[in-house]
């Protein structure tokens, strides 16, 4: 065809603007241009020595600390270890060896000193809260307008908090949304007070407002606003605890006409969801972290009580699976955003309770081989497993990503 | 020599879009030129079996389920026997498939190498690499293109794309941009406000068309210039935060939202205006500019993916994607069209000679007379090539090329080739080489439908480039009768 012979022939080699026959005769072009617009003298399947040098790969990545890994990985076996200890005692009171009320009621009570020490968290965090308005306005002199008319969403507070010294910047968002969502009710973790309530509401009262004293400037709305808070606890506890009292005769013939051989599949697969479906990541700010892994494991609790013999077994150890599930990972949570030395030393004693419970139900040996696992296994071996596959990562980016824009926020909301 | 060939793709008319218009007006330029194209796409509603559009473009709609934005259900095999009848019954030298989301394109270019006859890809997109999605449509491409003749990407940042996703040499593959119809873009400086300057922005309103850069940024301009006025045309889930804006900051009379337009409404709207603002966040080409370059428009774009090959520099701003830049970019462009430092009095002529569909067609002829010479591989050596693709998935590929060498063998013992009826050819028109010089007038008839209608075109280098139709109420452009036969 007439058209072919005048344009430039395909060329079939790689690069072969470095290969040497062809030199000569591509020294008289004009150097190849990546451009579209302009009529080039080389074939369309040209093939430049600048090809791809635009490409860059693994810029993002970072490498992994072994201990750094380890160190995250105790989240995960808190909560298996927590799993266990569940399973555990189902088996102990299945087994008869352990009273129902027994547990409920030890755990009840660690329950509510654990809301005891969240509620003296809150008295520090507001106290931080104050602390750093104060400061903030005293820096920055932000004009009234602004800072009233900004409602104090996490965007904007954010920018303004940047200066102090005292905090990381991770930590600051949340402290901040705490502010804002304790002016309207109080977040979830409230509810961590279940069945004594109206007995340790006056104590956590009393210790609040000798809190309160020590505090520069308490407002009275504050110290309103406190009780309130626990008022609402307590009355939604109550509520739970009602709630789970009447149900227990229901949830008791539940499952009368399934086998217990699909109870027990059952349940182990819904606790594998709730491992799977877990949410490790989030911080303390978090409202409802993971429902569907609390609603497996919720789930499986209420078919494992219903093969149990009476009301007050039933009862007993759903009560035990709301705490142990619901309540506890919110816990764990604030125990890990406030201090480290206080995680660590959870997650020893969860592994010892888990481990203690294996080896009192099922034998000494198969509690080894969990700690074995769980420390050796998922804390190192995974670890480790995880920073030996960074050899095949091949991130590969260039000018065809989606540029991610940079949008400055004071005029947009 | 001329070719039959059979374009494939999801995606076609009456659908509206760019891959659509691309395989339209390619097979059009190349029914031009004296090949024979038809298409082959998916049944869109009521509108299944065979079309013809203008010049005898033949469109077979093949009744197919459609899963997800008009993509066929992948079933590898189940489109074979249709395929195989149409290939047979229109004498089909190449397969060109359109679109790499297209599983109908990747299924017909597998059972076309089965078939053992020549393939070829155009690719129209970018994607990344770390999402799920798209690590699943690289793997399938990597499939298709293991063993596909040649592939053709709109951009040399497409082209790079494209060579990393499916592993390919870097020289099977061929850098051909898309164009426009130049005559459907002319200026009319008239149309544009004299006091104020207008920006006109013409995109879908999603979050990849940089949506939230034009949020941020048009408060921005608007302050610093009292009197400019923007001009927003399209639709999209971001139009709400448009329209926020808007509100939140009183533009309601200087940024004007018309919703969404039609393609051939793009040009009425461009040239109200002085400068196109195009702030996306990734393009293989970017048609539309090189469309509001045509209008005469100073365009102001973002610097990613092919934009940048697209256009001279003495026709845009380039900024970076960043609310900042683009806000500086687009006073730059303001500053310049207020000093009357830019003609853009010239760009469409300019434009004309950079893109054209008739360059396009000419291209693509080159990479088929190029597929069409090479040595044809035995099934052990395409096999070969499927092997290559990865541990497992060589595996599977190789088992689905096997089979699909099977289904064929029967096929072709069910409905043996001199059972099926071969297509009566389209009158040819002659071939382009035959006019006798550049400029002369030709006179020829079209075959629309039911009717016959005069044809007047003018002979250019490259071949006859149509006028207009002689319609009784005189001279109509080709475009509109396109348009007429494209959306019925």
């Amino acid at each position: 065809m007439d058209n072919t012979s005048a344009s430039p022939p395909y060329h079939t080699e790689v690069r072969s603007s470095s290969a040497q026959p062809s030199r000569s005769r591509h020294r008289r072009r004009k150097p190849w241009r990546k451009l579209l617009w302009v009529k080039q003298n080389y074939p369309d399947n040209w093939v430049d020595s600048s090809f791809l040098n635009q490409l860059q790969r693994n810029i993002n990545v970072k490498p992994y600390d072994f201990w750094t890994l380890v160190a995250d990985s105790t989240v995960i076996t808190q909560h298996v270890s927590s799993v266990v200890i569940f399973v555990t005692t189902f088996i102990a009171i299945y087994m008869d060896k352990v009273g129902p009320v027994t547990v409920a009621g030890g755990s009840s009570v660690l329950t509510v000193l654990g809301y005891w020490v969240w509620d003296l968290g809150w008295e520090t965090r507001e106290k931080e809260e104050r602390r750093l308005g104060e400061e903030d306005h005293a820096h920055l002199h932000i004009p009234s307008i602004h800072s009233r008319a900004s409602s104090p969403g996490p965007g904007t507070p954010r920018k303004r908090s940047t200066p102090t010294p005292t905090r990381t910047s991770l930590e600051l968002p949340k402290s901040h949304s705490r502010r804002s969502s304790n002016l309207s009710r109080p977040p979830s973790p409230t509810h961590s007070v279940t069945t004594p309530t109206i007995t340790t509401t006056p104590d956590c009262t009393s210790s609040s407002s000798d809190a309160a004293d020590a505090t520069p400037v308490p407002p009275e709305a504050r110290y309103g606003e406190r009780t309130q808070r626990r008022l609402d606890t307590a009355k939604s506890a109550g509520l739970i605890y009602c709630t789970l009292l009447g149900l227990s005769p229901i949830l008791k013939s539940l499952t009368e006409s399934i086998s217990p051989d699909s109870i027990w599949a059952m349940a182990t697969w819904l606790f594998l969801a709730n491992c799977l479906a877990f949410d490790y990541s989030s911080g303390v700010d978090v409202k409802f972290p993971a429902s569907l892994s609390t609603n497996a494991a919720i789930m499986a609790s209420v078919v494992l009580a219903s093969r149990l013999p009476t009301t007050t077994h039933v009862f007993s150890l759903v009560l035990f699976s709301i705490q142990v599930f619901g309540l506890s990972p919110m816990f764990r949570r604030y125990l890990r955003h406030i201090s480290w030395n206080l995680h660590v030393t959870t997650t020893i004693v969860l592994i010892g309770c888990a481990a203690t419970g294996l080896g009192l139900v099922v034998g000494w040996g198969w509690a080894g081989v969990y700690v074995l696992v769980l420390v050796g296994g998922v804390m190192g071996g995974c670890s480790w497993w995880l920073m030996w596959l960074q050899r095949y990562k091949n991130e590969i980016h260039g000018p065809w990503d989606p540029a991610r824009p940079v949008i400055r926020r004071q005029w947009g909301d | 020599m001329p070719y039959n060939i059979a374009m494939c793709s999801d995606f076609f008319y009456p659908q509206p879009g760019g891959v659509e218009s691309h395989m339209y007006q390619l097979s059009s330029k190349l029914i031009d030129r004296g090949h024979r194209v038809i298409i082959i796409t998916h049944s869109y509603g009521d509108r299944t079996g065979v079309r013809y559009l203008t010049n005898g473009l033949k469109v077979y709609y093949v009744p197919f389920a459609v899963i997800y934005r008009e993509s066929t259900l992948p079933t590898v095999f189940s489109f074979f026997p249709i395929f195989r009848n149409i290939i047979l019954r229109e004498k089909i030298d190449i397969v060109h498939g359109h679109a790499s989301l297209s599983s109908l394109c990747h299924e017909a270019i597998l059972h076309a190498r089965t078939m053992g006859l020549r393939t070829c890809f155009t690719d129209h997109s970018l994607f990344g690499f770390a999402d799920a999605a798209s690590i699943l449509t690289n793997k399938l491409l990597k499939f298709t293109l293991s063993d596909v003749d040649h592939v053709i990407c709109v951009s040399h940042t497409c082209k790079e794309n494209t060579v990393l996703r499916a592993a390919l040499d870097p020289t099977t593959v061929s850098v051909i941009p898309n164009a426009v119809v130049a005559e459907n873009f002319r200026p009319d400086p008239t149309r544009a406000s004299p006091k104020n300057i207008t920006i006109v922005v013409i995109s879908r309103l999603f979050y990849n068309k940089g949506t939230d850069l034009l949020v941020a940024a048009i408060p921005r301009i608007c302050s610093i210039y009292p009197t400019v006025r923007f001009i927003v045309a399209g639709s999209g889930p971001k139009a709400i935060d448009l329209e926020q804006m808007i509100e939140k900051h009183q533009l309601q009379d200087r940024v004007e939202m018309l919703g969404p337009i039609r393609h051939e409404e793009v040009r009425d709207v461009m040239v109200r205006g002085h400068i196109y603002l195009h702030p996306s966040l990734t393009e293989a080409f970017g048609t539309v500019i090189v469309e509001a370059a045509s209008c005469g428009l100073y365009v102001v774009c973002t610097r990613v993916g092919g934009i940048p090959e697209v256009l001279p520099s003495h026709m845009t701003v380039f900024a970076r994607p960043e609310e900042d830049d683009l806000v500086n970019a687009t006073c730059k462009a303001i500053t310049a069209i207020r000093r009357g430092s830019v003609q853009t009095g010239k760009f469409h002529d300019q434009v004309k000679q950079m893109y054209s569909w008739t360059d396009v067609a000419m291209r693509t002829e080159r990479v088929y007379d190029m597929i069409l010479k090479r040595e044809n591989d035995n099934l052990l050596e395409r096999l070969k090539k499927y092997y290559g693709c990865g541990i497992w998935a060589g595996k599977l590929f190789v088992i689905c090329v096997v089979v699909d060498y099977l289904i064929w063998v029967a096929l072709c013992l069910i409905w043996p080739e001199k059972t099926i009826d071969k297509a009566r050819l389209w009158p040819r028109k002659k071939r382009v080489d035959d006019v006798p010089e550049t400029g002369g007038i030709v006179m020829g008839s079209v075959d629309i439908g039911s009717k016959v209608v005069p044809v007047v075109g003018q002979a250019t280098s490259s071949g006859v480039e149509p006028v207009g139709v002689m319609t009784r109420d005189g001279l109509a452009t080709r475009t509109s009768v396109e348009r007429e036969i494209a959306t019925e």
